[in-house]
């Protein structure tokens, strides 16, 4: 049964479902947890890294590039910054494709490209793998953090099969529906920065597997627009960041964790 | 009349002491009409490097679009800023793309690059419209005012300039080549770039 | 003789072209509109060899059209004269260039901030106080630094237009005849009768 309606991407099963679409989110749902949360003031992202280890060389992560580690979040373009869950073969293609498209906008408009213009270009591309034979679908799905002059700040998530929707907080990957709920439950309209990147941190802490938040296993960034020049600015945290940061939240590690990286 | 005169324009750029500076003016002209006074043709490309590009109007901002397009691409894949030799490089390159019917600018670079030891050192260079570099350690000059900018820089430019001096040398001779010219003028804008800083200044000078 | 003038405000922009289509030595019509409006805060006036001018207006017209139905909102002023420039630049190095020059005038519903832009056929392209083209251009240009104030309420700026239409009617051989006139601001465009 399954082997005959699953082995094209194309072809529909007889209740009318894209089989291979399913397990590319069935796929995402294992990997690490990506958490947006927009604020009035700002937009905020946190991810779980699941390559860790203490043989793992993150030198390149200490200076050099825009901050983080190289995971899960990514500077899409001035105005945007992208957090990927599923396959990092894949989401390292998309955010490529995301970048040059980003530019190609500046270049034709002499503007940033709006965030959900952004995501409409790579959920043209994503949906393509849904319906032309052969190709398997990009195993990522994206939340995108970012601002534009039309809508300001913004949140927006994306999937295998080419759905994309704004939202105020949400999460993807591992344990979803658990941070989803929190994020419900705890996420009031009108929050500052400061505020969201409290709730992010907590959110994360519940749902990660490990008990205590580190910068081995965080990534972190925030949107924001620069008070003096109006123009949006994106910080992805390094991890010495990371640390201080979670430290002034009170949701250090403590020393007896052994993944000490330095 | 050539289509280098056509909407008038210059730039210069000189090296000091530990800083260098570029200027331009702000005229854009139709022939002897003025259209604008408020004409930029000088661009940052990063922090520390600045591009002048002078010549045919509409080639200015075909290229100013063209060169942030293709530094910002490198800077996403290197995830680094693009040094100044490697900028002049791709300049270079970009205008040879179009040998047989080339972009209409001769456009001059002022920049501090990296040394080994880790230090910054000034850089400028120049390239004709096909992208010939000329890499100088004094001044370069480019536009409808290049021959009376060549002829006051030699009499003022003198090595190891301080930044504020290097500002005072560069606008001295930008104001005065310029207002030798028809085609360039209607105020001048000059960058000194230092190790930590850019000074940007708008100078007035004769609006006639 | 082709003429448009376009001049900014206190929050507005006035654009106005001549309404003559003439062919060699013969006036053929006197109620041409030279004024398109792209967007509800977007106009742009055009000028240029007959032909070329409305199939690259239509052309452009189009498109900024199609990009408004496909995201929702339309193009702000700066976004939408970069768009056309790099068309004009395009143009300009392919088998037949079009010979269009435009002013084009917007208002920025998201800065509320009025925008003039000065494009000519090469793909030249300025954010200038005031601006025009065809003969006219050499007599409105200086008059316009004498008089033009960039504060100047509605009124104030149609008083300075009917001067430099007034010089253009007196100095110019050949009158451009009767004009259009359109205005755009926060409240979007209209045309207003001098």
């Amino acid at each position: 049964m399954s082997r005959r309606y699953d082995s094209r991407t194309t072809i529909f099963s007889p209740e009318g479902r894209l089989y291979q679409i399913e397990y590319a989110m069935e796929a995402i749902s294992h990997a690490g947890t990506v958490l947006g949360v927009l604020a009035k003031d700002g937009v905020v992202l946190a991810a779980e890294k699941k390559v860790t280890g203490k043989l793992l060389d993150l030198s390149g992560a200490k200076e050099g590039g825009y901050g983080g580690s190289g995971e899960k979040i990514y500077l899409l373009n001035s105005n945007v910054i992208g957090g990927v869950a599923g396959l990092t073969a894949d989401a390292n293609s998309l955010i490529n494709y995301a970048r040059s498209a980003a530019q190609q906008h500046l270049l034709q408009y002499n503007e940033d490209i709006h965030v959900e213009l952004l995501a409409q270009r790579l959920c043209d591309l994503k949906q393509g793998y849904t319906q032309y034979g052969g190709l398997r679908p990009f195993g990522v799905s994206i939340l995108y953090a970012g601002y534009d002059s039309h809508y300001k700040f913004q949140l927006y998530h994306s999937d295998p099969s080419g759905n994309y929707s704004g939202w105020k907080a949400t999460c993807i990957g591992a344990n979803n529906g658990t941070a989803q709920s929190l994020l419900k439950q705890e996420y009031k309209d009108d929050i500052d920065v400061k505020t969201a990147i409290s709730l992010v941190l907590k959110t994360m802490s519940k749902t990660m597997d490990s008990t205590t938040l580190g910068s081995e296993k965080l990534e972190f960034a925030v949107l924001t627009v620069d008070p003096e020049t109006k123009q949006p600015k994106a910080k992805i945290y390094r991890p010495d960041e990371i640390d201080k940061l979670l430290e002034s939240e009170g949701l250090a590690k403590k020393d007896d964790d052994a993944m000490k990286t330095s | 009349m050539s289509i280098m005169e056509y909407n008038g324009g210059s730039v210069i750029a000189m090296v000091g002491k530990d800083c260098v500076a570029i200027a331009s003016d702000l005229r854009l002209g139709n022939q002897a009409l003025g259209v604008s006074s408020n004409f930029q043709k000088i661009f940052p490309v990063t922090d520390r490097i600045y591009l002048g590009l002078p010549g045919l109007a509409t080639d200015v901002t075909t290229l100013r679009e063209l060169f942030r397009y293709r530094v910002n691409m490198y800077t996403v894949k290197e995830e680094r800023d693009i040094e100044p030799e490697t900028f002049a490089h791709l300049v270079s390159s970009t205008l040879y793309e179009r040998r047989f019917g080339p972009f209409f600018i001769e456009p001059v670079i002022a920049g501090m690059s990296k040394t080994p030891a880790g230090g910054l050192k000034p850089f400028i260079a120049a390239t004709d419209l096909i992208g010939c570099l000329n890499f100088a350690k004094d001044f370069v000059v480019a536009g409808t005012a290049s021959s009376k900018l060549f002829g006051v820089a030699e009499g003022l430019w003198e090595p190891d300039l301080e930044p504020e001096d290097l500002f005072e040398t560069i606008s001295q001779t930008m104001l005065n080549a310029v207002d030798r010219d028809a085609y360039s003028g209607w105020g001048v804008m000059v960058h000194v770039i230092t190790k930590d800083k850019v000074i940007s200044r708008t100078l007035k000078g004769r609006m006639d | 003789m082709e003429t448009s003038f376009a001049i900014t405000g206190k929050g507005y922009i006035i654009v106005a072209a001549d309404t003559t289509a003439a062919r060699s030595i013969v006036k053929m019509k006197t109620d041409e509109d030279k004024i398109k409006t792209l967007s509800p805060h977007l106009l742009m006036a055009y000028s240029g060899e007959p032909g070329d001018t409305i199939q690259f207006a239509e052309y452009i017209e189009r498109n900024i059209r199609l990009y408004q139905i496909r995201n929702n909102y339309p193009l702000r002023p700066p976004a939408a004269a970069s768009w056309i420039r790099r068309s004009l630049a395009e143009s300009l190095r392919s088998r037949k260039p079009y010979a269009v020059n435009l002013l084009l005038g917007g208002y920025d519903t998201t800065t509320y901030t009025p925008h003039l832009y000065w494009v000519d056929y090469l793909g030249t392209m300025t954010e200038v106080p005031f601006g025009a083209h065809g003969y006219g251009s050499y007599f409105a240009l200086s008059l316009l630094d004498r008089y033009h104030d960039p504060e100047a309420s509605l009124e104030e700026g149609i008083v300075t237009l009917k001067r430099c239409i007034d010089e253009v009617a007196k100095r110019l051989v050949v009158t451009p005849g009767k004009y259009k006139v359109k205005v755009v601001d926060k409240d979007g465009i209209r045309e207003i009768e001098l």
